[in-house]
């Protein structure tokens, strides 16, 4: 009953078009994720060679590996949420009746997009801020600060919609509850094969 | 009341010091007025308590002003390589139009200073001892400060950013040659352990940061006139302590170094005078370069006895 | 109401939350979402994105994907079989050559890779099915690599040390060291226990070393010298003044993923993506466990109960080694449910200052929370390597597996004992390498 299972399950879509859009777009983003992280080790490397070899001055590499590693999580999170990859301790639903088991998971998922809509909408504020008043870092790269800022409404507003798209999943039984077999009990989960 | 204050220190620090003196003082005049202190960054890092400050949600903090410098450039003046000379020239700073300026500007944002404070530091080298601008040629160097990297990349240095925690380490294994901070850094943070050579802030200072108490405005104008009168008292009290101790913590680091084994150098006159000639051509510039008004400022700042 | 009794309140609201199946990073910002608009209004909500922001915006966060990388580009390979047979090629003569192997290997490994799981697939896959035809029981089989996998995160480098070194400050290189010897310690532990268990419950025939000739040994070396050329350099990087630690876990990253794609040909871009999709998910899944429980200690501290609980127990005149105890049993009750990273986070701020007050080494006491961590990964209901092991050897009942890892528990409890008794364990390496504690 580990949340955060090895194996990959990406949210099932039941041939549902929406769904099928929404994974799509989770899916990008995910891959623009990994690549922030591919171009990080990159950057990384140049700034130890520049320093090290060259002996020259490393003045971004440091601030921009930091952005581009908020940018990486922020646009993993509707792809992490499309893998089911977000830890969870999934004990109360194993406890429950199965039919008690699907409104706890619209419960769930409506109080994530709860907050993950809360997170969204000061997220665009704080980076409206940003840009509003032209903040920089105040290094000597000095970026504009609404530049990485930006990546909180994005990754937010993405992770909302694959969210709608789980809650979608559920309400219509494209996926069972948690993703756990509508038999599941927590019995099963601990002694599972065990006989 | 209670008023939240917040710092980015440990509890050992001149700084929290300083708010704890303002809270002991106030709870002492006994006017219904407490002062909740979150040191060590438990409320807040410490480069983003300004915009807290302004909206109110914390109701005061202690901040080297120009960690807000990408807010008001202005405030990049506060850390500017030789604009102060010495503590005395500080606490005059402090009276000037020039504060008065930068006060105008705080109180756009609903901000207001409580306590002035400076606080200097100096440079230390790994094998060689860093006075003059030809010492920093082709090291790899660490600074407090944008302005201070501007001057020192300016001077040939290679700049390596990190915070003042990694100097240490960074030391040992190899990667920095020399580091600026500020002097209670150098010695919290054991760098005399790794050094050869320490320029303390002496007759001739390129490192001082303006590192004021400060409030937020809408909450002193809530208090009532008893409070105030107590805050006030309280903050000037603290003022002079500051001022006292951020002489003292000069001659301390001087001391621990001295005592570690570490050679003390001076930096003459015609040092400080080439040190500056190189930030006026890159930091100075720089800070123009981003603030119609800023030359007006920077005036304003130079023509303080 | 005092901080106290609103400590409490905010306790059990925070277990019903993630009980309740929600993610735990959403859970941890839902609770956070709660109190701050009862407490400090609601206008103090806006302030929920910023903290967020500035958990996460810190370079030493890098090294926790590059650490990640280092281990699944490497598990991708065949390079965890070539490990532990070149290990066990060279131990003919040991008694219970394979289970050693085994174990030998999952401790190289773990200094290559920063987690556990990584760690735990990659010798396992082979590791496993081989002990088995050799006729060692399924409860050491199973049991000892879902024990070894846990050393991902005690030998350096490791993901929680890291996490841990940025929410209390300490020296991540510091805090690496620390990890050697005590991981070292469980390795023999553990190795004693197998050799043990499996000479009480076969006839012994297992524990017969396989022989080797000559050529077959010296064959097979080329194979680990990417191992060595990976430990080599990274060690390298961080200690000889290349890289501060983080840095390193880029170069580390890189070598990692040239490796994987030079010496054991992986081209294609499906396992490249394999490799880059899996810890894209494990990383971005700490990551946003990091930033939502940045938020978390905001809400804590902003109430005053970081603080009060910590003069709290700091003001009960309790024994220095009770108070440990406690500590320990409170980390391992949380370990059993939530994942590392979430404890470090939500524990680190509060008990910090209590085990300072009590004269413990904050370096010390990261090597006993990790090891407490380390048993919540092998103990069910939330025992990540349990699952990585059924997934390799899905024939392995669950409860064998359950059953065979609890004497390794008790290996782990033992080598806390032992850490209580002798800190220098910890302390000794990082105090000789890097001169006394600052
Ligand atoms: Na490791
Ligand atoms: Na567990």
């Amino acid at each position: 009953m580990s949340g955060s299972s090895p194996a990959h399950t990406p949210a099932p879509h039941g041939g549902n078009p929406v769904l099928l859009a929404i994974g799509f777009i989770s899916k990008l983003s995910g891959i623009a994720a990994a690549l922030l992280i591919v171009i990080s080790i990159g950057v990384t490397c140049q700034m130890i060679f520049i320093r090290f070899v060259l002996n020259g001055s490393t003045v971004w590499q440091t601030e921009g590996v930091t952005y581009m590693m908020v940018a990486a999580t922020m646009l993993g999170l509707p792809y992490v949420q499309y893998l089911r990859g977000h830890v969870n301790v999934d004990l109360l639903p194993l406890l429950l009746p199965e039919f008690m088991r699907k409104g706890l998971a619209l419960v769930v998922l409506l109080v994530t997009i709860a907050v993950v809509a809360l997170m969204f909408w000061h997220g665009y504020h704080f980076w409206h801020e940003a840009w509003d008043w032209g903040e920089t870092s105040n290094t000597p790269w000095n970026p504009k600060l609404w530049v990485p800022y930006l990546a909180l409404p994005l990754g937010f507003g993405l992770y909302l919609l694959q969210l709608v798209a789980d809650l979608i999943a559920v309400v219509f039984r494209v996926e069972e509850p948690f993703g756990l077999e509508p038999g599941a009990t927590l019995a099963d989960s601990v002694t599972e094969a065990a006989e | 009341a209670e008023l939240r204050v917040s710092h980015q220190w440990s509890e050992g620090d001149v700084r929290h010091k300083v708010a704890q003196m303002v809270a002991d003082e106030v709870a002492a005049a006994d006017v219904d007025l407490t002062l909740q202190i979150f040191p060590s960054q438990s409320l807040f890092k410490a480069r983003e308590q300004y915009k807290p400050l302004a909206r109110g949600q914390v109701d005061a903090i202690i901040l080297p002003l120009s960690y807000a410098g990408g807010l008001r450039n202005a405030y990049n003046l506060t850390l500017m390589p030789g604009l102060v000379k010495n503590h005395d020239h500080a606490a005059r700073l402090n009276e000037s139009p020039f504060m008065d300026e930068i006060e105008a500007i705080m109180a756009e944002d609903d901000i207001m200073v409580l306590v002035h404070g400076y606080l200097a530091g100096g440079f230390a080298g790994k094998d060689a001892c860093i006075v003059a601008p030809e010492d920093v040629q082709g090291k790899q160097m660490r600074a407090a400060g944008k302005s201070f990297e501007q001057m020192l990349a300016g001077a040939g240095a290679s700049i390596a950013s990190m915070s003042s925690a990694e100097i240490y380490n960074a030391m040992q294994t190899g990667v920095l040659d020399a580091a600026n901070t500020s002097s209670s850094s150098f010695v919290s943070y054991r760098i005399y352990e790794q050094v050869a050579c320490f320029t303390p802030a002496g007759d001739y200072a390129l490192w001082f940061m303006y590192q004021p108490m400060l409030m937020n405005k809408s909450v002193f104008d809530g208090l009532t006139e008893e409070q105030q009168t107590a805050l006030m008292d309280a903050a000037a009290k603290a003022e002079a302590f500051y001022l006292e101790q951020a002489k003292a913590e000069d001659g301390e680091a001087r001391q621990v170094f001295a005592d570690n084994g570490v050679e003390i150098a001076e930096m003459t006159e015609e040092q400080f005078n080439a040190w500056r000639e190189i930030a006026q051509e890159t930091a100075y510039k720089a800070f123009l370069e981003g603030s119609p008004d800023g030359q007006r400022l920077l005036d304003l700042a130079l023509s303080v006895e | 109401m005092d901080p106290l009794s609103l400590g409490a309140i905010v306790a059990f609201s925070t277990i019903l939350v993630l009980f309740s199946g929600i993610s735990v990073a959403a859970g941890l910002l839902v609770v956070s979402a709660g109190f701050l608009i009862v407490f400090d209004g609601a206008s103090s909500l806006n302030l929920m994105p910023e903290v967020f922001f500035g958990k996460l915006d810190n370079f030493a966060l890098l090294s926790i994907p590059m650490f990640i990388i280092m281990g699944a580009a490497i598990a991708s390979t065949r390079a965890g079989a070539d490990l532990y047979e070149a290990l066990e090629r060279w131990l003919t003569r040991v008694p219970g050559g394979l289970v050693i192997s085994n174990l030998g290997a999952c401790a190289l490994f773990s200094a290559m890779s920063g987690s556990s799981p990584a760690t735990c697939a990659a010798i396992g896959k082979m590791g496993i099915p081989e002990m088995r035809k050799r006729g060692y029981p399924d409860s050491v089989a199973a049991g000892s690599i879902a024990a070894g996998g846990t050393l991902g995160i005690l030998i350096p480098p490791s993901v929680t040390m890291i996490v841990y070194g940025i929410a209390t400050e300490t020296s991540i290189g510091r805090l690496f060291l620390a990890g050697v010897l005590p991981g070292l310690l469980l390795v023999a532990l553990f190795m004693a226990w197998s050799i043990y268990s499996t000479a009480r419950s076969s006839d012994g025939s297992a524990l017969i070393p396989t022989s080797y000739s000559w050529a077959q040994r010296f064959e097979i070396l080329p194979r680990v010298l990417p191992f060595l050329a990976i430990i080599l350099g990274v060690l390298y990087a961080m200690y000889g003044g290349i890289a501060t630690p983080s840095e390193t876990a880029a170069v580390g990253a890189l070598l990692c993923l040239v490796i994987a794609m030079v010496i054991y040909s992986m081209w294609s871009p499906v396992a490249i993506w394999a490799v880059l999709r899996d810890s894209t998910r494990e990383s971005v899944m700490i990551l946003f466990i990091i930033g939502a429980a940045g938020v978390f200690s905001y809400m804590l501290s902003s109430l005053f109960i970081t603080q009060s609980i910590a003069e709290w127990i700091g003001g009960m005149d309790v024994n220095r080694w009770v108070l440990m105890g406690m500590i320990n049993l409170f980390l391992l009750i949380a370990g059993f449910f939530l994942p590392p990273v979430a404890v470090i986070l939500m524990a680190a701020p509060i008990l910090l200052p209590i085990i300072t007050t009590a004269g413990f080494d904050p370096i010390w006491f990261a090597v006993v929370l990790t090891i407490n961590m380390e048993i919540g990964l092998i103990s069910p209901p939330v025992g990540l390597n349990l699952y990585v092991i059924n997934g390799i050897a899905p024939d392995i009942k669950l409860k064998t597996i359950l059953v065979g890892s609890l004497p390794y528990v008790g290996c782990m409890v033992v080598a806390i004992i032992l850490l209580c008794l002798f800190p220098g364990i910890a302390t000794w390496l990082p105090d000789m390498i890097m001169g006394a504690e600052l």
